[in-house]
């Protein structure tokens, strides 16, 4: 059918070192999002402090992580910050790139859950005695991640294909960076990206289904 | 940071680079959009069960890297069936079926959030299949869709830097060769990505304008 | 029965197709133009000039081999790990891209014999005061992902253990990049391009400080391995390059110094 010899035997044997490298993408990905999620509501909170300065670097991280490319973080996470003198390994930009965006996206998920909150349930907390600060943490914050678990699984899908993007500054532990070593090794490109796309896929669906059954299980009313 | 080499020739070959990255993305989200209506109101049409296939499929431009896609694609086309494409038509036909899947989720959630009396309203009044879905449907559908559809292209834009992978020199290619040349990172980078918020930030804003103004009433 | 006569009728015509089917040299010479890879971030192989149009000894070389077949020359440029994928999704015709002829690319594709000789050498941030290859041990070093110098380092980096690490960069500028703001602590890389970013003074704080201790890197240029008649021409060219003096001539104009010597004492090839 196709004039082309298929060497999936080749490819397969290098299975064990592309699940490594699957596992490291996922180690990102996790990481990137419990720091977005803590970061996205430190944002939250500046957006809601009144102060100027501090509303507009919450609007500036929000904005730049939304209006310019993941790549672009990334490379200017490693290559960019450097001319500041501050080295950031592969690893680190990758991570360091993926939680800025994390962060920028999730803020503005939170921004549209806060509207389904109404006002008068932190004035109640208050009027508890509760300060401003434990107002949110105990009554904003919880609604807000339920509001938004959904959201965030998408999020956490997204982390999982951002990682791919780490083999531009120099990331080959990862699975899209094992992948394309071994690409350099024996060139069988398709056989080894159509490996790693399956890894891709059973990795992303079941955080998908996870998230829904985990939102089915905690959110009943 | 403002002593540079950079000439206004280099400005040029950016600005082409920028131009390649709008080409690759409207023509993209043009195709995209239209593929994705017709998938999503398919979808809508035969029901979870029967467009399950249409589903699966759809779902693979959603769950696997972009980077991979277009490798996978370039591979297949040029290494297994030998045909003699170039990079930018495989680029452009990898992300006009990406956005389709993501178009085709926000088309469905649109046609979802028409109420189901409205459209029995519209049948009952004699209208047809195709009335109902001109004049009841699409208008109403739009006004849900239409901020999460201009987040989709802008998205896609954003996306379209990856299409260096298959030899497409669109604005982030076109900048890291001028790295290349004349060794000011930070400088060049500030440059594409101001480039990148400039066409993106206003669009989103609008959007986002939109969807406050018609979620109110 | 009528099946049976299609399939006669079919494989006749392939038979047919097959006697008639030009190869990449005629389909080359009728198309009227000859597309080669070369990798642009490779100074002076391959590069830019400050109108960003392609220069360099390669750019030259696959100018020269259109100049022969009496067609256009098409610069496409590819990343060191595109190279070869590139030629075998049908994006070039030929690759004139420093490519080491290696065993295992042999695999895939076919190399002529070599028009090129690269040494391997060191070059090291001088802040790290690495001074020679071994002294790279339980630093961070770098390297072009996909490269016969990447590979071999890689192998190194490995027997070395613990403290030392390699990073794999999709382009020479990025390694030097990384190189010069102190990302990397030293790299392995042909000692022209390294000869070439040392003297450009764009990199900063960094120097040469030796040779790898990996064999003469020799490069070819590739096509489709089953392409003979191309590789048979391929082969002519590069040694009419060397007779006419025309090798010469480029790498003075290009490299200096002294002249690499392109065949390998004791063996044919």
């Amino acid at each position: 059918m196709f004039d082309y010899t298929f060497q999936w035997g080749q490819a397969m044997a290098r299975l064990p070192q592309m699940l490594e490298g699957a596992i490291v993408t996922m180690q990102v990905a996790v990481l990137s999002m419990v720091l977005g999620i803590a970061l996205a509501i430190v944002l939250t909170l500046l957006r809601l402090s009144g102060s100027r300065p501090l509303m507009a670097i919450s609007t500036t991280w929000v904005e730049v992580a939304r209006n310019t490319p993941a790549l672009f973080q990334i490379y200017m996470a490693h290559f960019g910050v450097a001319s500041f003198g501050l080295y950031l390994n592969p690893f680190m930009s990758l991570l360091v790139g993926i939680t800025f965006n994390n962060a920028g996206y999730l803020a503005e998920n939170f921004r549209g859950a806060l509207k389904a909150i109404p006002d008068t349930q932190a004035r109640a907390g208050r009027s508890l005695g509760m300060t401003q600060l434990q107002a949110f943490r105990y009554i904003i914050v919880p609604q807000m991640l339920r509001i938004s678990f959904l959201p965030m699984t998408n999020q956490m899908v997204w982390a999982i294909l951002m990682t791919s993007l780490g083999v531009t500054v120099g990331m080959n532990t990862d699975l899209y960076g094992v992948t394309q070593d071994l690409n350099a090794l024996t060139f069988r490109t398709f056989e080894l990206f159509a490996i790693a796309a399956v890894i891709f896929y059973v990795i992303t669906k079941t955080i998908t289904l996870g998230g829904r059954l985990i939102a089915a299980r905690l959110f009943r009313y | 940071m403002f002593e540079t080499a950079l000439t206004t020739r280099d400005l040029w070959f950016l600005a082409q680079g920028a131009g390649i990255t709008i080409l690759v993305t409207a023509i993209s989200v043009v195709i995209g959009t239209i593929l994705g209506i017709l998938f999503g109101v398919i979808r809508v049409q035969l029901g979870p069960i029967l467009s399950a296939p249409l589903t699966f499929v759809l779902d693979i431009f959603r769950s696997v890297p972009l980077l991979i896609q277009l490798v996978l694609t370039n591979a297949f086309v040029g290494i297994v069936l030998q045909w003699q494409i170039s990079g930018f038509t495989v680029a452009c036909a990898v992300l006009s079926l990406y956005t389709s899947a993501y178009c085709a989720e926000i088309v469905r959630g649109g046609i979802d959030a028409v109420p189901q009396t409205t459209r029995r309203a519209a049948r009952s009044l004699g209208m047809t299949w195709a009335q109902d879905m001109v004049y009841i449907v699409t208008p109403l559908a739009t006004r849900v869709a239409l901020p999460s559809w201009i987040g989709l292209a802008l998205g896609v834009m954003k996306d379209s830097a990856l299409v260096y992978v298959v030899q497409v020199t669109e604005l982030l290619k076109s900048t890291q060769i001028l790295i290349t040349r004349l060794q000011e990172p930070l400088f060049l980078l500030l440059i594409c990505g101001a480039f990148y918020f400039i066409i993106s930030f206003p669009l989103a804003r609008l959007g986002g304008y939109l969807e406050r103004r018609w979620s109110n009433d | 029965m009528k099946t049976l006569t299609l399939i006669a009728a079919a494989t006749a015509l392939t038979g047919l197709a097959g006697i008639a089917q030009a190869d990449k040299l005629d389909d080359i010479i009728a198309s009227g133009t000859l597309r080669c890879a070369v990798v642009l971030d490779f100074p002076p192989m391959g590069m830019r000039d400050e109108n960003n149009e392609p220069i360099g000894f390669d750019v030259d070389y696959c100018k020269d081999l259109a100049a022969a077949l009496g067609v256009d020359a098409e610069i496409v440029e590819t990343p060191f790990p595109e190279r070869i994928p590139a030629l075998m999704s049908n994006r070039v015709d030929v690759g004139v891209a420093s490519t080491s002829d290696t065993l295992e690319r042999a695999k895939t594709v076919g190399f002529s014999v070599p028009y090129f000789a690269f040494e391997m050498a060191v070059t090291a941030n001088n802040s790290t005061g690495i001074d020679s290859f071994e002294a790279m041990k339980g630093f961070t070093v770098g390297a072009v992902a996909g490269t016969y110098e990447a590979i071999a380092l890689e192998e190194y980096v490995n027997q070395w253990g613990e403290g030392s690490t390699f990073r794999p960069y999709q382009t020479q500028a990025d390694v030097f990049l990384a190189l010069s703001q102190g990302q990397l602590d030293a790299t392995v890389s042909t000692s022209t391009v390294a000869q070439a970013n040392v003297q450009s003074g764009n990199f900063g704080d960094i120097s040469v400080v030796g040779f790898a201790p990996f064999d003469t890197d020799y490069v070819a240029l590739f096509t489709r391995r089953d392409e003979y008649g191309f590789l048979n021409y391929l082969d002519l060219f590069v040694s009419q390059q060397v007779r006419t003096g025309r090798y010469a001539e480029l790498y003075e104009k290009w490299v200096g110094g002294e002249l690499p010597d392109l065949t390998i004492p004791g063996v044919y090839r």
